[in-house]
């Protein structure tokens, strides 16, 4: 295992939901409450959960774009969130973001050589234009892309070139964390297979981390060194992929696991598991934030929230998290 | 007894001079109470058959040639007010976006009594009465309070439901199910496939279900037809076309799926890019991208070649194979 390239502690992201004439705060959305999370250089950690359990929230917290409420994001040691702006700018070229849909997060009016160069002039990468113009055509066969491509516009790419394109402008800039948001949601499956080969095939030749948000469990057992799941703001169950794909211990992972319809024609799912819906993450159920969906629930959950129990590389924040059976 | 049967639908729409035909020569039926998933990526044109079987075209395309038939009748020649009849009473249909589907500032209850009374001469009183029995029976928690609820007050969960028991208030002989489950959680998706099942078992409505999503296919299905470019290329009974595809671009959907790959292997990859209508080829419209590709695929569109009891492949490979087989 490698050492922490990026770590998040005790983060909470806090939105305020504000009423009446004076806009005062009459609440909060809590839509990350107290994670921890360990990113490793060169390796996979996926964050998993569905809708409105906050996974974009952290990426978007890790890379400045919300402020923390509480809580510390330290790359290689450092503080991020006690710099000064200045001091900060360094690290911004560290992480990288690659966005859900490739149409809404590339501008339209810009030529993919625009695009791609933009991140690299911001940070004094390149000294002259012709340098630069190297280093775009570099970035776009990295992307299998055909370097003639970056005198074109964004729409005259496919959904999946597209995607590439958002890539290589991520690692223009040389950083050594990728945070792909859903990446990989909007493109059809033959697709999908083309971009996640790639992204494994730049962790091989880069040395890259990535943050892989995610709501598709498939793809994270095939990319993911090791698993986070979120729900309602909190990381209920970490560790190694292929364990908590064989022996999940938290109900909700559970769940999850038995929701995923099955590809194997001999096969079909049981009955869902996990029933009802996510309450609203401002006012969140007291105790265990997953006891009002959970098949396991007991008195004891409705009153205490558990702690993430840790043992060895996994942790789970249930009362009751299954044994490993022997 | 077939209850809807399509034969040689052409659906084409004006580029010029020139004609685009989205839609190219396809057939289907579907027996009564069976579920018939058609599967394919964007474009493939799954969503434009079900609008051709509804006359919903959007202009200026329209339905060139072909025949639809709801229990013998063709629906393709009906006077436009008997057409009229024949959708929400004899075909419903349920979309991906319960959300735009439904009227924002009408009550969802009464959105359904609607609904029942535009096909019915029943009161209000009764027709209420049924649609407080549907929503029960599509698993609407606390149903009765939910008939005066809003649609932005409820969940994207309930929605679905809402649509399903509005789909099913006439008692329809076809339900159309466009990506049904695409915009739902995991665990939601389950509770939605777990009631279509339901449904499916107790009304005996025949289902024309549309996805790309392969898990969704093996849960509902009972036959399964693929499209690509415009055209089945392989039709069969479920455990046939997943467990046994014939087809080259059904291998390839089937083998680029994350879910059969096991950690950090290399998934396989479709190569390539499906391309735009007007550029679709002469023959065979797979071509661009198969690595099985004969001398006469590209000029030659394949007959049905049969491979299994109602199994059916569109292929030029696989004909010569069986072709020169004893």
């Amino acid at each position: 295992m490698s050492e922490a390239l990026l770590e998040v502690s005790g983060l909470r992201t806090w939105f305020p939901i504000r009423k009446g004439v004076f806009r005062s705060v009459v609440g909060h959305v809590r839509a990350v409450d107290g994670v921890d999370l360990t990113v490793r250089a060169g390796e996979t950690l996926a964050l998993v959960g569905e809708s409105g359990c906050g996974k974009t929230t952290v990426g978007r917290t890790i890379l400045g774009l919300e402020p923390a409420r509480e809580g510390a994001v330290r790359f290689e040691g450092v503080d991020l969130a006690a710099l000064a702006p200045a001091e900060l700018r360094p690290y911004r070229k560290e992480v990288q973001i690659v966005f859900q849909d490739p149409m809404a997060s590339l501008d339209p009016r810009m030529r993919v050589r625009e695009i791609v160069a933009e991140g690299m002039r911001s940070f004094g990468l390149g000294k002259n234009e012709a340098e630069r113009t190297e280093r775009v055509a570099e970035q776009l066969r990295r992307v299998r892309l055909d370097p003639d491509a970056m005198d074109r516009y964004p729409h005259e790419f496919s959904g999946g070139q597209r995607q590439r394109i958002g890539i290589a402008r991520a690692l223009a800039v040389e950083p050594r964390l990728l945070i792909c948001d859903e990446a990989v949601s909007a493109l059809d499956v033959s697709i999908q297979a083309q971009i996640l080969n790639l992204l494994s095939e730049l962790q091989e030749e880069l040395g890259l981390a990535y943050l892989f948000i995610t709501h598709d469990l498939s793809v994270v057992r095939y990319l993911a060194h090791e698993v986070a799941v979120m729900y309602l703001g909190q990381i209920v169950e970490h560790g190694p992929t292929e364990q908590i794909f064989e022996d999940p211990r938290h109900p909700y992972t559970r769940g999850l696991l038995a929701a995923v319809p099955s590809v194997d024609p001999a096969r079909r799912s049981a009955e869902p598991v996990v029933l009802g819906d996510v309450p609203s993450p401002a006012s969140p159920p007291d105790g265990c934030r997953f006891h009002t969906r959970c098949p396991e629930v007991f008195d004891r959950c409705s009153r205490e929230m558990p702690e993430v129990a840790v043992r060895g590389d996994r942790g789970c924040r249930c009362f009751l998290p299954r044994a490993t059976e022997a | 007894m077939r209850v809807l049967e399509v034969s040689d639908l052409v659906t084409g729409f004006p580029a010029g001079r020139e004609r685009i035909h989205v839609i190219d020569g396809v057939s289907l039926y579907l027996e009564a109470g069976e579920t018939l998933a058609l599967v394919g990526e964007s474009g493939c044109g799954k969503s434009m058959t079900a609008l051709s079987i509804l006359r919903l075209v959007p202009r200026p395309g329209r339905v060139e040639a072909g025949k639809v038939l709801l229990e013998g009748r063709d629906l393709l020649s009906l006077a436009v007010p008997d057409m009229r009849n024949v959708r929400g009473a004899e075909i419903s249909m349920i979309f991906q976006e319960p959300m735009t589907s439904l009227n924002p500032v009408a009550r969802v209850g009464k959105q359904v009594v609607e609904a029942i009374r535009l096909h019915e001469k029943v009161g209000v009183p009764a027709a209420r009465e049924r649609t407080l029995e549907l929503f029960r029976r599509a698993g609407i928690p606390d149903a009765e309070a939910r008939l005066d609820a809003y649609p932005h007050q409820l969940s994207g969960g309930l929605k679905q439901r809402v649509m399903i028991a509005m789909a099913l208030a006439t008692r329809p002989k076809v339900l159309i199910a466009d990506e049904p489950t695409t915009a739902l959680d995991v665990t939601i998706q389950a509770q939605i496939l777990e009631l279509l099942r339901e449904l499916k078992r107790d009304f005996g409505t025949a289902i024309l279900l549309i996805t790309h999503d392969i898990g969704v296919v093996n849960e509902l299905a009972d036959r399964v037809a693929v499209m690509y470019g415009g055209r089945v290329v392989e039709e069969g009974d479920r455990s046939q076309v997943l467990g046994e595809p014939a087809h080259p671009y059904t291998q390839g959907l089937l083998r680029s799926m994350p879910g059969f790959a096991t950690a950090h292997e290399r998934l396989a990859e479709i190569p390539g890019v499906v391309p735009p209508p007007a550029e679709w080829p002469a023959g065979c419209r797979f071509d661009t991208r198969c690595e099985r590709v004969l001398g006469h695929c590209r000029s030659e569109a394949p007959a049905a070649t049969p491979v299994g009891e109602g199994h059916r492949v569109f292929c030029h490979a696989v004909a010569s194979e069986i072709g020169e087989a004893p």
